[in-house]
C-alpha cells in the first residue's frame, strides 16, 4: 500500500518535470523572457514547497511559539541578497549604465502597506507567494484567497496613480550605496541583519505556549 | 492512556498547533493527542514545536493531502 503510493508519486514527478520542460521549450520559441519566468517560478515554488517556508510563520512563530526557523531563513536569504545584488548592480552599471532592483520611494506608505499586508496574510493563512504555492500544491481552500488576491491586485493597479501622486511621489528614494559607497553599504546592512538576528533570538527564547 | 482526537480539517496554519497545545495542557502523562489536518504547514509547525517541547510526535498520511499527527505527552 505504501509502496504503491511511492510509485505513483514517482510517475507524477517524472510527468511533471517533462510537462514543464515541454512548456518552457514551447514558450521560449514565442516569448523568451516568459519561458525564463516560468522556469524560475517553478523552481522557486518547488523550493518554497519542499522547505515548507512560510512568510507568515516568519512573523508569527517567534512571537507566539518562540520558533525562529522561518525568520532565520528569511534573514539568511536577505543577507545573501545583500551581498549578491551589489555585485550584480556594479557589473550592470559598468556595462550598461543602469541597474535592476526594487529601488523605490520609502515612507509612511511602506509601513502602512506592510501592516495591512500583515493583517491580510494572517486572515488568509498565507502570503502572496505562499498562496500561489499552496494552490499549486493542491490545497484548494487557498483558491478563495487567490480570488481575493486577484481582485486586490486589480484594484491596486487601477488606483495606483491616485496613491502615487498623494503619498509616494514626495517620498525619498534611499539607495544606500549612493550615500555610503558599495562596501560600507553592504557591511552596514549585514550589520543590521545581524542585530535583528540576535534581537529576535533573545526575544523569542522567552516565548513559549504553556503546556 | 487516553487518546483525544482533534479535528482541524480546513483550519489554517496556527489553529492546529494552538488547539493541540491547549489539549495537551489538560492531559495526563502518556496520553496521546490525535490531530486531523489537511494543511501541510501544520505538519512542519507541530513537529518543530513538539521537538522543542521534547514530546513524542509521529505522522501518518491517510490520503494524499490529509494527515494524522500524533503527539504523546512524555
Amino acid at each position: 500500500m505504501i509502496n504503491q503510493g511511492k510509485n505513483d508519486r514517482l510517475w507524477q514527478y517524472v510527468g511533471g518535470v517533462l510537462l514543464i520542460f515541454v512548456l518552457v521549450l514551447i514558450i521560449s520559441r514565442m516569448a523568451e523572457r516568459s519561458s525564463v519566468n516560468l522556469l524560475f517560478g517553478v523552481l522557486f515554488g518547488f523550493t518554497l514547497q519542499r522547505s515548507r517556508f512560510c512568510f507568515v510563520s516568519c512573523a508569527r512563530d517567534p512571537v507566539l511559539f518562540g520558533n525562529t526557523r522561518s525568520v532565520n531563513a528569511l534573514l539568511l536569504s536577505l543577507a545573501i541578497m545583500t551581498v549578491a545584488f551589489p555585485i550584480i548592480q556594479n557589473i550592470q552599471l559598468q556595462s550598461i549604465g543602469k541597474i535592476v532592483g526594487q529601488v523605490h520611494p520609502v515612507g509612511i506608505h511602506t509601513a502602512v502597506g506592510a501592516l495591512l499586508f500583515g493583517f491580510g496574510m494572517v486572515i488568509a493563512g498565507a502570503c502572496a507567494s505562499g498562496t500561489l504555492m499552496r494552490v499549486g500544491e493542491g490545497y484548494l481552500m487557498q483558491v478563495i484567497v487567490l480570488i481575493g488576491f486577484l481582485i486586490g491586485v486589480l484594484l491596486g493597479v487601477l488606483n495606483f496613480g491616485w496613491w502615487y501622486d498623494r503619498f509616494i511621489a514626495e517620498a525619498p528614494v534611499i539607495y544606500l550605496p549612493q550615500y555610503f559607497g558599495w562596501i560600507r553599504a553592504v557591511i552596514f546592512q549585514l550589520g543590521v541583519l545581524l542585530v535583528l538576528y540576535f534581537f529576535i533570538k533573545h526575544y523569542s527564547s522567552r516565548k513559549k505556549i504553556k503546556i | 492512556m487516553a487518546q483525544v482526537k482533534i479535528d482541524c480539517m480546513y483550519e489554517p496554519c496556527p489553529i492546529p498547533l494552538l488547539k493541540a497545545a491547549r489539549e495537551l495542557s489538560s492531559l495526563e502523562l502518556g496520553d496521546v493527542v490525535l490531530i486531523e489536518t489537511d494543511h501541510s504547514c501544520a505538519i512542519a509547525n507541530i513537529t518543530e514545536w513538539a521537538e522543542k517541547e521534547k514530546l513524542d510526535c509521529w505522522i501518518e498520511e491517510t490520503r494524499s493531502g490529509d494527515w494524522n499527527i500524533y503527539i504523546k505527552k512524555t
